[in-house]
């Protein structure tokens, strides 16, 4: 009996289960105002995973940022940056798209990299580090476009313009698959989970970047390389910038270097909705799965019912306190 | 205490996630040596915002236009979308002392006290695309936006015949422009009963907002007739939105601003049907300031046409709209 008390007990107390509780309540909502049934359509399901999965993206490596005890703000401005780049690369340039891919993604991880590098070596401060990051490459974005969208408009010396095709793989990455039933975009966010996941579960890196955010020091004393392990997940969280980079380029057959402004603060709810804790060493990419949902369902309701922008934004803020009251009341 | 942390850590993060947007990036006047062997005149060109792709136009077509005259340089300076940083960009040139200022205010009252300093203080001020409150300036460039509003309600009524189901994607409602070509719109359907506005969402001018949005109301409505958006980024995200569904046949996507590189090029590829210039002025504020430099009185309002862009006329270069 008391073993059974005990695992029922646990199974209550699970962070999964109080993450989806959160996201149980916002589909009770959904059902509730469902907006002349548009809720019910699996149409509606669908645009709301591909709207999100940008986000969802980012949040992989925000989750593995977070869980190793620290914080990156430079997301945003990296994704914008190498859809600049990418769209330079594809439809300026003509460059093979996977050499493009490869390319972007080099740049993407050297700014986690250089981030990680100032937190591991030079022990700047996290929020700082990334800080500077974000007004560093939101630049280079700029500077790199000219500070004009990159699109299918490319602008000749005498400053009249000619019009090329949208490259094939921006087509591709838009597309719809599976009887049009998922899009592209969110088959790549779920590959993205899967790869945090394996990092972090089935790699020693991934114990490492656990250890190192529950207790740095004995981490450190364990023998643990602290320095590499933080490197490696900001490297990871500007690597996946660039795919998520790379996604918004080709759905917008642009490259803005505007993109991406405060996208980091919503790859930080979602991580923090979903119960991974901001003090580093806990936390699960499923966890995060489940915060990405849990907002996505909730953009998608209030804009089915075309909610004015005053009463989303106090009913988003009321709702993400109400989420994480909700998991903390249950301990 | 580890909560105290938390608390500060996360509070630091919003504070200087705000903080970071707002990195000072004034460009220095010229150095005043090169300046004097360079150019007879100074021009301080204040731009509110440079993370639009109208005002980066804007700007262009200043630069463009102010290379044909070697008697003059421009100094840009870019507020990003802060009326205060635009205030103190503003006194920056006054105090330099140039010779005329070009303003693109963000907001009109703000940036009012600053402007009638500049006339006091001897420097003819070219009021470009927004206005200021009252009559203190030298002169005002810019088109109308109540009239483009208007003009793309007349035309969205003949297109549908004076019946069909409309979706309205505002610009940033909190802006003038957007507030212009909603009321001009609404003024235009007013009597036709048959036109039934069935969403109506802001999509602060951003297409990635746009798309969203639409991909909402094509979930709600069966039938949509058109799209009418305040900018031509808004009417590409939501034909990108209709065109993942398969209904972008079905539905007539109406646009504005009608820069070369994103409006005209959606009309030339028979994305939108039809996008309404919104010109920049920048050619004509060079102008007006030439006069003004070279002692010749200018008008005290000019206000620039606008063409209407369609897949009939795109190739002729547009067609100017009447009055």
């Amino acid at each position: 009996m008391k073993k059974t008390a005990n695992l029922s007990n646990s199974w209550l107390t699970s962070p999964v289960t109080r993450a989806m509780g959160a996201l149980l309540i916002i589909f009770v909502i959904g059902l509730l105002f469902n907006a002349d049934g548009a809720f019910f359509k699996w149409g509606t399901h669908r645009d709301m995973l591909r709207a999100v999965s940008v986000y969802g993206i980012l949040a992989c490596g925000m989750t593995m940022v977070i869980i190793s005890g620290g914080i990156d703000l430079s997301v945003g401005s990296i994704l914008a940056l190498t859809a600049v780049c990418f769209s330079l690369f594809t439809i300026h340039k003509g460059i093979n798209p996977f050499v493009a891919v490869i390319g972007c993604i080099c740049i993407g991880t050297l700014c986690g990299v250089c981030s990680g590098a100032f937190i591991a070596r030079f022990k700047i401060q996290p929020f700082i580090a990334t800080l500077a990051m974000m007004v560093f490459a939101r630049g280079v974005a700029k500077w790199v476009s000219g500070g004009q969208k990159i699109s299918t408009a490319v602008q000749q010396a005498d400053g009249s313009y000619k019009y090329v095709d949208v490259p094939a793989i921006f087509n591709s990455i838009s597309s719809k698959i599976m009887g049009n039933n998922i899009t592209v975009v969110t088959i790549i966010f779920l590959v993205c989970l899967l790869i945090s996941w394996l990092l972090l579960v089935k790699l020693r890196y991934g114990r490492y970047i656990y250890a190192i955010g529950g207790n740095e020091e004995a981490a450190r004393l364990s023998g643990v390389p602290v320095a590499m392990t933080k490197i490696l997940a900001y490297g990871m969280s500007g690597l996946f910038c660039a795919v998520a980079g790379i996604c918004q380029a080709a759905q917008e057959l642009q490259g803005d270097p505007e993109a991406g402004v405060a996208y980091e603060l919503s790859a930080i709810a979602m991580v923090v909705i979903g119960g991974t804790s901001l003090q580093g060493g806990k936390g699960s990419i499923w966890l995060t799965l489940i915060g990405v949902l849990t907002i996505g369902y909730l953009e998608k309701i209030l804009s089915i019912n075309a909610v004015g922008e005053d009463k989303r934004l106090m009913l988003t803020g009321a709702i993400i306190i109400a989420a994480v009251l909700l998991q903390k009341s249950k301990k | 205490m580890k909560k105290l942390f938390l608390l500060i850590m996360f509070s630091a993060v919003l504070i200087l996630a705000g903080c970071a947007k707002k990195t000072p990036q004034t460009t220095a006047p010229g150095q005043p040596g090169a300046a004097e062997t360079k150019a007879k005149w100074i021009i301080g060109m204040s731009q509110c915002n440079l993370g639009e792709p109208y005002r980066v136009q804007q700007n262009a077509d200043v630069k463009m236009a102010a290379e044909q005259h070697p008697e003059i340089e421009v100094v840009f300076k870019d507020a990003q979308n802060d009326t205060l940083r635009q205030q103190a960009q503003m006194e920056e040139f006054i105090s330099a002392g140039v010779n005329l200022i070009i303003i693109s205010p963000k907001e009109a009252a703000p940036l009012t006290p600053v402007v009638a300093t500049a006339i006091d203080k001897g420097i003819p001020v070219i009021i470009l695309d927004r206005k200021v409150v009252g009559d203190k300036y030298t002169c005002f460039v810019g088109a109308d936006n109540t009239k483009i509003g208007k003009a793309a309600g007349k035309w969205i009524v003949e297109k549908l015949g004076g019946k069909g189901k409309v979706v309205e994607l505002r610009g940033l409602m909190t802006t003038p422009p957007a507030q212009e070509r909603h009321a001009g719109f609404r003024e235009a359907i007013k009597g036709s009963n048959g036109i039934e506005i069935i969403f109506d969402v802001d999509m602060k001018w951003l297409e990635p907002n746009a798309r969203k949005e639409m991909e909402s109301a094509l979930a709600r409505f069966p039938q949509i007739d058109l799209v009418y958006a305040h900018n031509d980024a808004g009417a590409h995200g939501a034909y990108l939105a209709a065109q993942a569904a398969g209904r972008e046949k079905d539905i007539i996507f109406v646009g504005i601003d009608a820069l070369q590189q994103e409006g005209q090029a959606y009309v030339k590829q028979g994305l939108l049907s039809v996008s309404f210039e919104y010109p920049t002025g920048g050619k004509e504020a060079v102008e007006a300031a030439m006069e003004i430099l070279n002692g010749k009185t200018v008008p005290k309002d000019i206000t620039i046409k606008s063409r209407i862009f369609t897949k009939e006329n795109i190739d002729a270069g547009g067609e100017w709209l009447s009055e």
